[in-house]
């Protein structure tokens, strides 16, 4: 299952934390620094995947490969987006590519949402965020990965804000960077 | 005045740049005031902005009271942000909680699907064993309903609460399963219900069988992919138990792979079928080969050069899955698996390393852990360079985010990167367990091995001094200011255990030692980083201190960096080696007792004392006991040494005894040697020993009358003669300085290097070796010498056949001992002492003493220390942690049954009838809650307004572990086998002790009740 998922941009300032089990505030930031601090570090050309942050390495199964254990969160996969880095933290029950793939449609969601989303939309729109990633993952287990009907599911609960006109256009997430890029694992 | 909107909060934080802090202070003020407001409209903003502020990291565990309110309101934009709160706020302390459930059940059954999304979606944040139990009948009826989303979230939700609750899954899992096999309903929902299975069906496979045709024919028809990798996963837990399902599965799976245009899925097959043993075992061997074949050159062509870096994690994650149960398919791809180490990826290195520690050999080894250290290496070069960067041009630190961010901008320009912190140990620690593997099976060079340690000492990271207070922290605190210790510990392992080396394992010690001299004494300020190493290396520089090449230089060094020393246990060792050092130093009998040595030897003593002094008040006891010890053991020495008139040309004077043996003699003794581990709990309690018993029936008075008592001190010769009169103890040390190494520092040409070895060596410890090796290669004649030296003349035909077969020595051939206590006493001193110590010969036939151990009380297997300590440790405090952090425990679904046929225990079913009258009484108790907590609300808020609201920011205290809510929980999973009817009242009891910490403002006898109340209050408030 699927035990976290994160949002932040080049700066490591949160523009989504959703953890599926309950967890201090400090704990929390202090996962999300040390997750961006190996994110940041990445070099290019790097795979999606990050080794286990010390937070979870110190009491996770990080050297015993002898017997894995399906609850404990094992993977740490993410994907940036021109200057969003997208964390999705889950257990070995989860298939690593397919959480590329994943992240992918949320991220083609937010797109149709917003129209050519920017992290400007993120900032101001969280509650949107929360609630398109509510219609992907609830619980931590995965229920759609549809763009349209995830779409249409963010739709059903009311208006989605445009952008604050006054506000200047930031690079775009969508059609800038990364989305439908080179490695898109037509896990669909 | 107008509130701030969420838009004006983010607007103004971007505004504030540089000063955020202030701002979001000022912010949470006025959330605070806010949130009482009476409009729901401004309330829900002021929360709206407390969540957004939540995820910056600002605690709001103090709104969860203000939560509840917003969730309950009527309007949907209002209440969703409400359930946003809880999901985003709520912990597992929060009380509130349990004030929740009735609106929980009512939005439950609210008519609006996006209403009723909202429970559903929050339940699985905040569910708790009661709140399942009271949820559940409200959540079964929305399997049904017309909405598939709703559908789906639904199963999604009780498969939340049967973590929590198992017996959720009774009632659930028939109405979920006829979902499944409906064929007309929606696919997504059948995906989500795949999901879910999955999730549950590794912990309970035998429950899913009679599923499995349905399952088939969802992945053959379904032409879905996401749930297509589901369910192999899910088949793959499967197959082990029904062996048939193989036959049936191998054709569309090997079509898939063949076919499927997704890397996903194709990747998934293959783990599937390695995963479900389809590989290899059983009949019809050869599809499966054939199968076996397909699926490892795919794995090898992901992994290969070039390709995608995903897919290389990917194989390297199915390899290590394979390695289980199919490591000579994993060994056939060696050649690429190595490749993965230098890999600048970290994520590919670990996964990589991991593989290949199970592939180590004798034959690979070396060029294993070469590669590894020219890693480390280049790391902690890259590394020093940029802290001198960095000292070069202090512009760069204007503000410390820049110039980190500086920093990372340059690094990723420079070549190697430095490798994290923990990562470098890491692979430190695997360097030091795959040499160490089996009592050092896999190594053949020990040489080598020392230098490869003396230069890890050098780069293991410094200790670091973090005062963090959580368990986690100082775990890592832990690990890292062991690693440097752990190499020293294999430093002293090789002298204890390789008698042959021992000499070398001693100039490494020597070589540590200098260095830790010269770096303290070359930095000015005083440089807390001394190694972790030094404790085992002091150990066996004093052990053995007569193999050392300068004992007097060693003994200098240690007399410097003892008031260095911080951490105590360092410190307690190396008072040990001091005086041990100096027992060999001054203790040589033959030399005569001139005018000279009299002098040097009583500056010496004043030296030692002179050091020693201050540590006679150390705090930590050890140290302080030690010190005194020998300082008064000096002191007499001195006395007696400066009594001593030294030896004329006329009158031959000995030395004084109390020099030359009683302190020698302290030291010699049994050579001890190294116990496995754990294997001191097997040493039977001797009979009649009695540790309760007082050491003096007196002790008391004793004391006293010592404090009273003046000692007479002096009287040297009483104490002369008591040492005089004592026969020496065996003595096995005090041989001359023939024993040492001669070492030849001159620059040697040695074409016989290894290739490569300079890439991670540091160069003084290469040219150590190459002398070293010019010096056993002396009497070879394969070897030319230099011209300056003598030529060997005698040729012994061993050492060119051991030079021979070198490389190719046979492994079986190092015997290894096993020893039983009875051996012990016979064998165990003896074998050590036969050979004298002498030249280090050539030396490739090692012997590797193993541990020694008491056998058949099979208390304790025996281990090597070496490699399972400290794994052990580790794993003992990782069962100590209970578990990792975000982790779903899901095993309480273990002793679940789910076939609802064969349904056993009747007793304990689900039985709706129970529950609602639980719930009503439940909701009774409730409501006489909520109206007390209103109460102490309103008194509460009549304080505040006396007092004033607390200017700053939150201060929120972690709340006792014992809560309301959790007593409840574990309450209810108790009684929920039958006789729940008593919960309320139990959980009323148990309250009780936890309202007496709520302090009684004067009101003595109030009832436990109302102390809750309060305490509720209190948290509401705080």
């Amino acid at each position: 299952m699927i035990n976290a998922f994160l949002v932040f941009n080049g700066q490591g300032q949160p523009r989504l934390t959703k953890f599926y089990t309950q967890l201090d505030t400090s704990i929390q930031q202090r996962l999300i620094s040390e997750i961006y601090t190996l994110v940041s570090n990445r070099p290019a050309g790097s795979c999606n995947f990050l080794p286990l942050p010390p937070l979870l390495a110190a009491s996770g199964t990080s050297q015993s490969a002898s017997q894995p254990h399906n609850d404990v969160p094992s993977l740490v996969t993410y994907r940036c987006y021109a200057t969003l880095s997208f964390i999705i933290i889950s257990t070995s029950t989860e298939s690593p590519l397919a959480l590329i793939d994943l992240i992918q449609v949320y991220v083609e969601a937010l797109d149709r949402l917003f129209e050519n989303v920017c992290e400007l939309d993120l900032i101001f729109n969280f509650e949107t965020l929360h609630a398109t990633l509510g219609e992907m993952i609830v619980g931590g287990v995965v229920i759609d990965t549809n763009t349209d009907r995830i779409v249409q599911g963010v739709r059903a609960q009311g208006a989605v804000a445009k952008r604050p006109v006054n506000e200047g256009r930031g690079a775009g997430l969508g059609s800038g960077l990364g989305m439908g890029g080179n490695f898109v694992w037509h896990g669909r | 005045m107008f509130e701030k909107s969420l838009y004006d909060l983010i607007r103004g934080l971007r505004n504030h740049k540089g000063n955020e802090k202030e701002y979001i202070q000022n912010c949470l003020k006025e959330c605070r005031s806010e949130i009482r407001n009476q409009d729901m409209d401004v309330k829900a903003t002021a929360l709206l902005k407390l969540i957004y502020l939540e995820m910056l990291g600002h605690d709001m565990s103090w709104a969860s009271f203000h939560v509840l309110e917003v969730m309950s309101s009527a309007k949907y934009h209002q209440k969703r942000v409400g359930y946003l709160g809880a999901v985003q706020s709520f912990r597992p302390d929060t009380e509130v909680l349990m004030l929740a459930t009735n609106l929980l059940k009512k939005d439950l059954s609210a008519t609006a699907p996006t209403i009723i999304s909202l429970p559903i979606g929050a339940l699985p944040h905040i569910i708790t064993p009661s709140l399942a139990l009271s949820v559940l009948a409200d959540l079964l009826p929305r399997l049904s309903h017309s909405h598939p989303s709703i559908r789906k979230k639904t199963i999604v939700t009780l498969y939340r609460l049967a973590l929590v609750y198992p017996e959720t899954l009774r009632a659930a899992w028939p109405k979920i399963k006829e979902r499944l096999m409906d064929k007309n309903e929606d696919p997504s929902v059948t995906a989500a219900i795949i999901n879910v299975v999955c999730e549950l069906g590794w912990r309970r496979p035998s429950d899913f069988l009679p599923l499995a045709p349905r399952l088939f024919e969802l992945l053959v028809e379904g032409n879905n992919n996401w749930m297509a990798i589901k369910l192999i996963k899910l088949f793959a837990t499967l197959t082990p138990l029904e062996p048939r399902l193989v036959r049936k599965l191998l054709p569309p799976l090997t079509d898939l792979i063949r076919t499927t245009p997704a890397m996903s899925l194709l990747y998934e097959c293959i783990n599937g079928i390695i995963q479900g043993g389809i590989l290899g075992d059983g009949e019809d061997f050869s599809a499966r080969e054939e199968i076996a074949s397909l699926c490892v050159s795919k794995l090898r062509g992901m992994i290969s050069v070039g390709g995608d870096p995903n897919l290389k994690y990917v194989a390297l994650l199915a390899f290590n899955k394979i390695v289980v149960t199919h490591p000579f398919l994993v060994a056939q791809q060696e050649d690429v698996i190595l490749e993965c180490i230098d890999s600048e990826d970290i994520t590919i290195r670990i996964k990589a390393l991991d593989l290949v520690q199970g592939m180590v050999s004798s034959e690979n080894l070396l060029s294993i852990v070469s590669r590894l250290m020219r890693q480390l290496k280049a790391s902690s070069s890259a590394l020093e360079q940029q802290s001198d960067h960095r000292k070069s041009d202090p512009e760069t630190d204007s503000s410390d985010e820049t110039s980190a961010a500086a920093g990372r901008k340059e690094r990723s320009k420079d070549k190697p990167p430095p490798l994290p912190e923990d990562y470098t140990v890491d692979v430190i620690g695997r360097i030091l367990h795959m040499c160490s593997h089996d009592n050092y099976a896999s190594l053949l060079d020990f040489d080598w091995y020392l230098d490869v340690l003396t230069q890890l000492v050098r780069i293991a990271p410094a200790p670091r001094t973090r005062d963090l207070d959580t368990e986690n922290s100082t775990q890592a605190k832990y690990l890292v200011a062991d690693i440097s210790e752990r190499v020293g510990n294999e430093i002293r392992n090789v002298a204890v255990k390789v008698e042959a080396v021992r000499p070398a394992a001693l100039q490494a010690a020597e070589l540590i030692i200098t260095r830790l001299f010269r770096v303290t004494s070359e930095s000015a300020t005083s440089h807390p980083a001394i190694s972790g190493a030094l404790k085992p290396i002091a150990y066996i520089a004093g052990e053995y201190a007569f193999q050392l090449s300068s004992p007097d230089d060693t003994l200098n060094h240690l007399l410097h960096l003892l008031p260095r020393i911080q951490n105590p246990e360092i410190l307690a060792t190396c008072l040990q080696t001091v005086i041990k050092l100096f027992a060999f130093v001054a203790g040589d009998d033959r030399a005569p007792w001139t005018a000279e040595r009299k002098s040097s030897m009583s500056l010496l003593m004043a030296r030692v004392v002179h050091v020693l002094e201050p540590l006679a008040l150390h705090p930590y006891l050890e140290v302080q006991e030690r010190a005194v010890e020998f300082i008064e053991l000096l002191k007499l020495t001195a006395e007696a040494a400066s009594g001593q008139t030294p030896t004329t040309d006329d009158i031959h004077q000995d030395p004084p005894l109390l020099l030359t043996q009683a302190i020698p003699s302290m030291f010699n003794g049994w050579q001890l040697k190294s116990v496995s581990y754990g294997a001191q709990k097997n040493v039977p309690m001797p009979e009649g020993l009695d540790l309760d018993e007082p050491i003096h029936p007196n002790l008391g008075s004793l004391l006293s009358q010592a404090d009273s008592l003046m000692l007479p001190i002096q009287e040297d010769d009483e104490f002369d003669a008591y040492y005089n009169n004592k026969p020496p103890a065996t003595s096995i040390s005090s041989e001359p300085a023939i024993l040492r190494l001669a070492d030849t520092p001159e620059e040697v040409s040695g074409s016989y290097q290894q290739a490569g070895e300079e890439s991670y060596l540091d160069p003084d410890i290469v040219a150590r070796r190459k002398a070293e090796r010019m010096e056993r290669n002396r009497d070879d004649p394969f070897y030319i010498l230099e011209s300056g030296r003598s030529g060997g003349t005698s040729t012994p035909i061993h050492n060119i056949l051991q030079r021979e077969n070198g490389p190719d020595l046979d492994i079986d051939a190092i015997p290894i001992m096993k020893l039983d206590l009875a051996d012990v006493d016979t064998n165990g001193g003896s074998s050590s002492k036969q050979q004298p110590t002498s030249r280090p010969k050539p030396r490739q036939k090692v012997v590797v003493a193993a541990d020694e151990s008491l056998g058949g009380s099979g208390l304790s297997t025996p281990r090597y220390e070496s490699e399972n300590n400290s794994d052990n440790l580790a794993k003992s405090r990782a069962k100590k942690l209970k578990q990792s952090l975000l982790q779903v425990d899901s095993s309480h679904l273990n002793t679940l049954d789910l076939d609802a046929s064969s349904n056993s225990h009747l007793g304990a079913a689900y039985d709706p009838e129970k529950q609602q009258q639980d719930e009503a009484e439940m909701a009774q108790a409730m409501k006489e809650v909520q109206r007390l907590r209103l109460e102490m609300q309103r008194a509460k808020e009549r304080i505040h307004v006396a007092q004033g609201v607390p200017a700053e920011g939150i201060v929120v205290k972690r709340k006792k572990p014992k809560k309301p809510a959790k007593v409840e929980g574990d309450e209810v999973g108790e009684a929920a086998g039958g006789e729940a009817v008593t919960k309320v009242k139990k959980k009323k009891k148990a309250v009780v002790p936890e309202g007496g910490e709520a302090p009684a403002e004067g009101e003595g006898a109030v009832k436990a009740k109302k102390k809750k109340v309060k305490k509720m209050a209190e948290i509401v408030d705080s």
